[in-house]
């Protein structure tokens, strides 16, 4: 556990914003994993990836409910909010890097590093907390402070500090915790997927049960592989792309029984890791395309961050633009950059560039 | 029923187990009683012609890919096409001379109408090519004969079919606003709503009603004013909070008999016809999975009926003789017979009386294969003043539906019009057809081309007709020995005509579509050229007229084994054992696309069954909730 203690509303709203910035985090690595795969090729691995970076969208909007009914104002747009890649993710004593590379087993061992249950942490690192250093470049998820301060072993510990934090402001003023505008909040006719739904979080049990929903899907505080809906949590979702199997209701850790999961990590854009707006010459396509990409992903949070504060129905365009979204992603990626490496392009993810006057 | 696969069971150990109730078909009728039947503890069986294998999310993308890539984007293309269990393909429908019969294509096409409609043999049936409008038929559409001297009556009534369309809604996820639905004497429950909220109307909808609603248009002695209205479909969009009470629906996604968590909202990819491709529309797999999650039911896939067997001293069906084949392509098969209780036949309007005659079973009444039914379809098109975004959203989000029915309908059949947010595809192959001419033919190229096609598609409206066929004898599906498919089974013969009834609408939508175009300030490119299929002439003037892919009739529902082929529960009049499930009940079709009717039909069927084999069972939940993991 933790040694640092939310112990005031202005903490509280602290720590929400940056579960929203770590719950985005993820999606950059996630989309650039998922797109690097080639159309029509590792079927069930595109499905896998999908499902779970969804599903981060769920609980960046859950976050997002959470943070406007304890009356923050959710803002997407703000510097720094997108990561630099690598971004540095807490897990254990030593923070770890998250690249945005291909669909390649490296990418997939992140991914579990990302999704692995605070339990299996826990046994793994000796439920120790450390308090040390702030890494350079890392995301401001469990680094609330400026140089020095909490670290948490993993995305689990850092929501159950946040629950511990509410549970200490409410015992102090009871329901004005949860003083937001209701009408802020984002419905379930907002998001559907196989599993799981949006919950409006107007009081503690509903705000309880976002928190739960985010737990019980990824970034677990349990080793269940399915909730009590069915639903599998992501982790054990992606080592079915390590053991080539689905997972059965019944199946035992480590274990799936079910269908086969054939991976193919040769039918794969080869795309530099992490790339860079420098790493494409001034006035090539890839680099209008990569400049197109970073202004349409601005556009994009910028209408999230709309939605959030009680504008839903920016969520309707929201839809057009992770369209363009994909399409510039495959524009890319199937682009060589044409250097000496062979390696294709990628988006860069660089939106604190995106109102860079372009030559 | 456990130890087994129930996706793979061999097809010597279907033929060896006793069943309570065999249905031929996995399309929507044979899914939902299925579904329904399993639920209250029968054991099932489930015969499927097509292999049978889109089963899984790859299976599905291939089924994608396949259509993305096909020269030829025809509602058969995305299915995998199989020579031991053909499809009709419409491209197959060619135009008929000296009354010559047409065998290019599975179907048997003995005119003098030359038919395009199509069906699909494949898991899921003709609900995994269709545009999947879930309009409810008309109170009027069940009274033609008592109401306007044409046609026949059900032997039910609209308020009698009302519960089981509420059911069919839930069991379909259907998509619409009920206030969109006053019209044409349509009622509905107090309160309610549709599972989901309908879909948004589009630009092209908005811009249309702007110019459209409120225009007067006199039919006969009545005037009808006009409004654009929302569609009603089966398609995933924003559940609505009101649904049964306040409890709310939950779509059903993606099916898989893995994890599946894909297939959310509709996101207007506009090829809903023949595949989506994120699973937002229903297709019977959706039941067809839910109802094996049970336990309760196999699958024997690559499977076709030959011969339903009967006890000539009961009449009784004694079993259905199957050929199951290996390979999709390679001749050879093995025969078998299924053994039941009871007998479904739910393969459509056209292989359920292909079987049936194919049987030597004409019924008392002679009328299988009798008063073959379609919508016959008059495509209008135009370009609108100013762009309209073609190509976005699902194929059609609303139509004009006032003139449904009127004292009209003494005299002409009934119509409904379609606005098409895909452009002219349906009539001229458009867009692919627009590139070709502005490449061939303008020669031109880069942002030059871009621009000319944006302005070209771009302004493209398609309004569809859908005109009513009454039934007639004379239209009918027969079997005929010289015309064989690979197995050795008869092919259906199509023997079809539009009757004047219908003709005289199709002239009568040509004059109003005129009028709407000169009042929307478009451009009207409608044209029929003699040397096409489908082409029928009126008072001088000429059409062309195509198929909707709504087969009915065959086995037609009435109150007198005299008279009809199925009884109000579609149980065969002269096999008791026996229901035929599906449109070939239907003894009209008015202007709705039939599957939602003949899924409220089939929920009854499968009451009517569970009657007599489950007594006591309460009907099942209609919830059609999957959970994203097979137990």
């Amino acid at each position: 556990m933790s040694l640092f203690q939310i112990t005031d509303l202005a903490g509280l709203h602290h720590h929400l914003e940056a579960a929203m910035q770590l719950e985005h985090a993820t999606i950059p690595p996630y989309l650039t994993a998922l797109y690097s795969i080639r159309p029509g090729s590792n079927t069930e691995a595109f499905d896998i990836i999908r499902a779970v970076a969804v599903e981060e969208m769920l609980h960046l909007t859950l976050v997002a409910n959470l943070l406007n009914a304890v009356g923050g104002t959710p803002d997407l747009t703000t510097a720094g909010f997108v990561a630099t890649y690598p971004a540095m993710l807490p897990d254990g004593e030593e923070d770890f890097a998250v690249d945005c590379q291909k669909f390649s087993p490296e990418a997939i061992e992140t991914f579990l590093r990302i999704e692995r249950p605070a339990d299996l942490n826990h046994r793994q690192q000796g439920g120790k907390t450390v308090t040390r250093q702030k890494v350079a470049g890392a995301v401001t998820a469990g680094h609330t402070g400026a140089a020095t301060e909490e670290h948490f072993f993993s995305i689990g510990e850092f929501y159950k500090a946040i629950e511990d934090g509410l549970d200490r402001l409410y015992a102090d003023i009871g329901d004005a915790l949860f003083s937001g505008d209701p009408a802020r909040q984002i419905g379930p006719e907002y998001y559907y997927s196989g599993g799981g739904g949006l919950i409006e979080v107007t009081d503690m049990a509903s705000a309880k049960a976002a928190l739960d929903l985010i737990a019980e899907q990824g970034e677990g505080v349990t080793d269940t592989i399915f909730d009590e809906d069915g639903e599998i949590a992501h982790y054990y979702r992606f080592q079915q792309l390590v053991l080539g199997r689905y997972y059965q209701q019944g199946d035992a850790r480590d274990a799936p029984t079910g269908g086969p999961v054939p991976v193919d990590w040769s039918a794969v854009y080869p795309i530099k890791t992490n790339a860079r707006l420098d790493d494409f010459p001034m006035g090539s396509d890839l680099r209008n395309a990569a400049e197109s990409f970073n202004r349409t992903y601005a556009t994009f949070l910028d209408r999230l961050t709309r939605a959030f504060r009680g504008a839903p129905e920016q969520f309707i365009p929201a839809v057009g633009d992770m369209f363009h979204i994909k399409e510039l992603f495959y524009r890319i990626m199937r682009q060589p950059i044409g250097d000496a490496s062979d390696l294709h392009g990628a988006p860069t993810f660089e939106i604190d560039r995106s109102t860079e006057k372009t030559a | 029923m456990t130890g087994t696969d129930p996706f793979t069971i061999p097809p010597e150990v279907a033929f060896e187990t006793r069943y309570d109730v065999a249905i031929i078909g996995s399309g929507v009728s044979g899914a939902l009683i299925a579904k329904s039947l399993a639920a209250r503890g029968l054991r099932v069986i489930v015969v499927e012609a097509g292999p049978g294998e889109d089963v899984t999310i790859a299976d599905y993308t291939k089924s994608v890919e396949r259509f993305y890539s096909a020269v030829s984007k025809d509602n058969n293309a995305p299915y995998a096409h199989s020579r031991n269990a053909p499809m009709p393909r419409d491209y197959d429908a060619v135009k008929l001379h000296d009354g010559q019969p047409n065998d290019r294509g599975y179907l048997v096409q003995n005119g003098p109408f030359e038919i395009d409609s199509t069906y699909s043999r494949v898991l899921g049936g003709t609900t995994r090519h269709w545009e999947a409008k879930a309009l409810r038929m008309l109170p009027d559409d069940f009274r033609m004969q008592s109401a306007f001297g044409r046609g026949r009556d059900w032997p039910i009534g609209y308020d009698d079919l009302a519960p089981d369309y509420i059911r069919a809604e839930r069991e379909l996820g259907v998509s619409g606003n009920v206030e969109d639905q006053g019209y044409g004497g349509l009622t509905f429950e107090d309160g309610y709503v549709y599972p989901m909220k309908r879909m948004p109307p589009s630009f092209l909808d908005k811009t249309m009603a702007k110019d459209l609603d409120g225009l007067e248009v006199t039919v006969g002695d009545e005037t009808f004013s006009l409004n654009v209205r929302s569609t009603p479909q089966a398609r995933n969009g924003i559940p609505n909070a009101a649904y049964d009470g306040g409890k709310g629906f939950t779509p059903t996604g993606a099916v898989s008999i893995h994890q599946a968590e894909m297939g959310e909202r509709c996101q207007g990819n506009t090829n809903c016809v023949p595949i989506c491709p994120v699973q937002a529309k229903y297709d019977a797999r959706r039941t067809l999975l839910a109802a094996m999650d049970t336990g309760h039911v196999h699958l024997l896939p690559r499977t076709v009926a030959a011969r339903v067997e009967i006890d000539s001293t009961t009449g009784r069906v004694t079993g259905v003789t199957c050929k199951t084949y290996a390979n999709k392509d390679a001749p050879g098969h093995i025969t078998g017979t299924l053994n039941a209780t009871t007998y479904v036949l739910a393969a459509n309007a056209v292989e359920n009386a292909r079987l049936m005659l194919a049987s030597d079973l004409h019924g008392s009444s002679n009328l299988m294969g009798r008063n073959l039914m379609d919508h016959a379809y008059l495509l209008t098109w135009g370009l609108m003043p100013q762009v309209v975004g073609t190509g976005r959203g699902p194929l059609c989000t609303s139509g004009i539906e006032d003139i449904r029915t009127g004292a009209y309908r003494s005299h002409h059949a009934a119509v409904r019009f379609s606005i098409h947010n895909d452009g002219w595809g349906w009539a001229t192959g458009a867009p692919y057809t627009d590139l070709a001419d502005l490449v061939d033919a303008r020669n031109l190229t880069g942002i030059a081309l871009r621009n000319a096609l944006i302005d070209r598609v771009g302004r493209q409206l398609l309004l569809d007709c859908m005109i009513e066929v009454l039934p007639e004898e004379s239209n009918r599906i027969s079997v005929d020995p010289r015309h064989l498919d690979q197995m050795g089974n008869p092919r259906p013969v199509v023997s079809f005509d539009i009757p004047d009834y219908t003709l005289e609408t199709v002239a009568f939508s040509r004059r109003l579509t005129r009028r709407i175009y000169q009042r929307l300030g478009a451009e009207d490119h409608s044209h029929y050229t003699p040397s096409a299929p489908g082409w029928v002439t009126h008072d001088g003037e000429g059409f062309t007229v195509r198929g909707g892919n709504h087969w009915a009739g065959t086995h037609i529902m009435g109150t007198h084994a005299k008279t009809s082929v199925v009884d109000a529960t579609q149980r065969s009049w002269d096999h008791d054992n026996l229901y035929l499930a599906g449109a070939g009940s239907m003894p009209s079709i008015g202007t709705a696309n039939t599957t939602l009717t003949l899924a409220a039909l089939c929920l009854r069927t499968a009451d009517a069954i569970a009657h007599d084999l489950a007594p006591g069972t309460a009907a099942p939940s209609a919830s059609t909730r999957r959970e994203g993991v097979s137990a």
